[in-house]
């Protein structure tokens, strides 16, 4: 094939990253919270709260069920979702697909979700959170390139999860048509958990009928462009491609130049302080290696968060599981109290939130289990296919 | 000679023919699977050869395109 220029090749996966990066500044002004325009990890979190499966936030009252604050069925997944159906299917790219080791993806998808809670954020917000002046996020890139490149040199040894096969348009559109019935049905309170008086679930958020739009955009983008935190680094480590990682740090440009036009540096910048950043963990130790999970399990994934939306969209019944898995992962966080909560400077300058001692046990386990699935995919399957 | 790119089902797969093609002295590179191609974001190999070479392909080959000069490949084999 002809070789292409660097723009005219990567022009739609850097205009995501604008696109992206602008959704995340107007959703954030328009009611979403801080640093939080765009986060698929707190999203599919408080999915699983308007779902019932956690009830982090809750205030009990009598004589109702309460749900907590972290209760609400984002419109941004259900708009990434159908986005990337509607385009994948009018590019005819929707295509039923699964059967790639889909309780191992379960597994990973829970792992990198419990993760994503102990920094506060997916890569997505991560990026995000560098480019509203969060130093914590900076410490979480370092880990979440640290977690990609242990991934990688699994990958380079010959990491599988074996291949998908073709499966039925039925299965492949069960996961975001029945996502998105549910969480319309949600948001237009057909149904719902019952809330206790006074307790407005759900939390800040941006008007829902434009988060969905935003959703729509972003989704029908990442599935033409492939737009993947995690594709970036490693196609710039393993093939020296730079497209993604250019998208990547578009999102960064985008947000920080955004922040500086809106005035928003003078309400949330803390003097790149560690403490005190919007809904941010400052415990430095814990927000690298909780990245380093996301890192990691992605890259065995093969793809981040947003990226296993979009392909669930396309029909990918295998990026499906692996979203229901980060669902049940972000449960998990908030029944156990491995998620961690925002560091605050208290007035006699004690510091409270952060990381919690529950946490700190879950990423260490969930560190040995990523080397045990590394570990027996690369060179036990070898091993198998050997004596096959 | 001509030149191929064969895309495959897992990333093992392109890696395995990507060493196989190499070994028998074949011009072969492996890079993400140009999206003219797929969706998907799976790598593949780029091989120049006097044919397609499909005894040394991995099982788990997907498809096989020929390229062409200026403008884009044409579906050659489509594998199950």
């Amino acid at each position: 094939m002809k070789k292409e220029g660097f723009f005219k090749k990567y022009w739609l996966v850097l205009l995501t990253g604008f696109v992206v990066g602008v959704a995340a500044l107007l959703l954030q002004k328009l009611g979403n919270p801080g640093n939080m325009g765009f986060c698929i990890a707190c999203f599919e979190r408080d999915i699983a709260g308007a779902l019932g499966l956690h009830t982090a936030g809750a205030k009990v009252a009598e004589d109702a069920i309460s749900v907590g604050n972290l209760a609400y069925f984002r419109p941004e997944i259900i708009g990434i979702l159908l986005g990337s159906m509607l385009m994948a299917i009018c590019t005819k790219e929707f295509k039923g697909k699964g059967g790639s080791s889909p309780v191992l993806r379960f597994f990973l998808g829970a792992g990198v979700m419990i993760g994503a809670l102990v920094f506060l954020g997916c890569p997505l917000r991560m990026v995000i959170r560098i480019g509203g002046g969060d130093p914590n996020a900076l410490i979480g890139l370092g880990g979440f390139i640290v977690g990609i490149l242990i991934g990688v040199f699994f990958l380079k040894k010959g990491f599988t999860l074996n291949r998908a096969y073709k499966q039925s348009s039925l299965e492949g559109a069960a996961f975001p048509i029945t996502t998105a019935i549910m969480g319309l049905l949600c948001l237009l309170g057909i149904i719902g958990l019952m809330t206790a008086e006074g307790v407005k679930p759900g939390g800040s958020r941006a008007p829902w009928y434009i988060a969905i739009i935003a959703g729509l955009i972003v989704g029908a983008l990442g599935q033409k462009s492939r737009f993947c935190m995690v594709g970036g680094v490693r196609d710039a480590v393993m093939f020296k491609e730079f497209g993604l990682i250019a998208g990547f740090g578009m999102v960064i440009l985008t947000v920080l130049a955004g922040n500086a036009i809106l005035g928003n540096f003078g309400e949330t910048y803390k003097g790149f302080k560690l403490v005190g950043q919007p809904i941010a963990s400052a415990d430095w130790l814990w927000n690298f290696l909780g990245m380093a999970i996301v890192g990691w399990g992605s890259a065995l994934l093969g793809g981040c968060p947003l990226r296993q939306l979009v392909l669930a969209g396309e029909g990918n019944s295998d990026s499906a599981i692996t979203v229901i898995g980060m669902i049940a992962g972000a449960a998990l966080a908030h029944n156990f109290k491995l998620a961690s909560g925002a560091s605050t400077l208290a007035d006699d300058g004690t510091v409270t939130g952060g990381s919690t001692p529950n946490g700190h046990i879950a990423v260490i386990a969930i560190l040995v289990l990523l080397a045990i699935v590394s570990v027996v995919c690369t060179f036990c399957k070898k091993k198998e296919k050997a004596e096959q | 000679m001509t030149n191929y790119l064969a895309t495959f089902h897992t990333h093992l797969a392109s890696l395995k023919t990507h060493r196989s093609l190499t070994a028998a002295g074949i011009a072969a590179r492996m890079a993400p699977v140009p999206r003219k191609i797929s969706s998907s974001c799976g790598t593949c190999v780029f091989y120049s050869a006097d044919d397609p070479c499909y005894g040394m392909l991995d099982a788990d080959v997907e498809a096989v395109y020929l390229l062409k000069e200026e403008h884009d490949a044409e579906l050659l084999r489509e594998f199950e």
